[in-house]
């Protein structure tokens, strides 16, 4: 703000305060904004999607549109037999624009410390807080976890963790090595979110506060900068989830031979490069 | 030592030392995969349709520098 105001350091927040309480349950700023973004993200969608038309007539309807479109390519591209990835694009589709509003949304200015309840600030990203992550990351491992295992049956399920025969003491030890690895996806997945969301918080602040009278001018690079990170980690949480979805699935429709100790021929014989 | 430590604050060289140190690693991870895009689209223009996985990994690495980054708020 004014140089008269100036304080001795950036404020900056890590964590979401309590606005306010509801039969006791206490409601953060985070989550409060949440609402607002899911309301706004629901009937934007639904406003797009009653007026989509065959032939494409350009502005937003088009951005969206192309943006579901990529998605769709992107979750079908990744299984080995795309008609099995079908059935998943509505969900993906889905967390790829909640994300991606929640991130933009975040960044709007008055979002922060411009509107005050109680000393606390009013709105705050509902990706800057890891609850929310958390949240989104528990649903989507475990919609990860169930179809695949569904996909795959429980059996082949465990198979896919080993690379080879699980007697065998080596290829023991990796399996179970690569099932803790996946217990930390979830965690993994949101504190790369929240992080990157929060982070950008914080060098926002800390550039306006630098610019003191100009700060519109100092954050602005910064704020295109997390247009660009928002839209990446969107990207990214759908991509890395869709890879962990495909991995087990493809595992379980891929031939028998692939998972015994036997030299495979057949993969060297495809590759003369390396024979 | 004693009157070093009552002068200054060790707290801020930490965080100091956490974040240099903290994004020397990603540095240089980002930096390999970005030079091994580049040498892989200037060896074969097709490859760079792969920009999305280099991003992709990029991603994963800058993890550890947020995390660099936010752990300089644990220390007081």
């Amino acid at each position: 703000m004014f140089s008269i105001f100036a304080r001795s350091g950036p404020v900056i927040y890590i964590t979401s305060k309590d606005i306010f309480t509801i039969h006791g349950v206490q409601i953060t700023n985070s989550i409060f904004y949440g609402w607002i973004c899911g309301l706004a993200l629901m009937i934007t969608l639904i406003l797009v999607a009653r007026r989509i038309t065959v032939r494409p007539k350009g502005g937003f309807i088009q951005l969206v549109e192309s943006g579901v479109t990529f998605i769709t390519n992107l979750v079908e591209s990744s299984f080995n037999e795309p008609e099995r990835g079908t059935k998943y694009v509505p969900y993906f589709v889905t967390l790829f624009f909640f994300i991606l509003f929640n991130n933009w949304l975040g960044l709007v200015p008055g979002v922060g410390e411009a509107f005050k309840i109680g000393g606390n600030p009013l709105l705050r990203p509902f990706t800057g807080d890891l609850n929310a992550t958390l949240a989104v990351g528990v649903v989507t491992m475990g919609l990860v976890y169930v179809s695949s295992i569904r996909e795959a049956g429980a059996k082949d399920y465990i198979k896919h963790f080993f690379i080879g025969n699980p007697l065998n003491p080596m290829y023991l030890f990796l399996g179970l090595v690569e099932m803790f690895t996946d217990m930390t996806r979830v965690i993994s997945l949101s504190i790369r979110l929240f992080l990157n969301v929060t982070i950008g918080e914080i060098v926002i602040a800390v550039f306006a506060y630098l610019g003191s009278f100009f700060a519109p001018i100092t954050a602005a690079p910064f704020t295109l900068i997390e247009l660009f990170v928002g839209a990446l980690q969107a990207y990214i949480f759908v991509i890395l989830s869709v890879m962990y979805l495909a991995i087990a699935v493809n595992h379980a429709t891929a031939n028998d031979h692939d998972l015994t100790d036997e030299p495979v021929t057949e993969t060297m014989r495809l590759t003369p490069e390396k024979a | 030592m004693i009157i070093l430590a009552d002068a200054v604050n060790t707290a801020i060289i930490g965080k100091g030392l956490m974040i240099g140190g903290g994004f020397i690693g990603p540095g240089i991870g980002i930096g390999i995969i970005g030079g091994n895009y580049m040498a892989a689209v200037g060896r074969n223009p097709e490859a760079s349709k792969f920009l999305g996985q280099a991003l992709v990994f990029i991603a994963i690495i800058e993890l550890f520098a947020l995390l660099a980054f936010a752990s300089i708020f644990i220390v007081s």
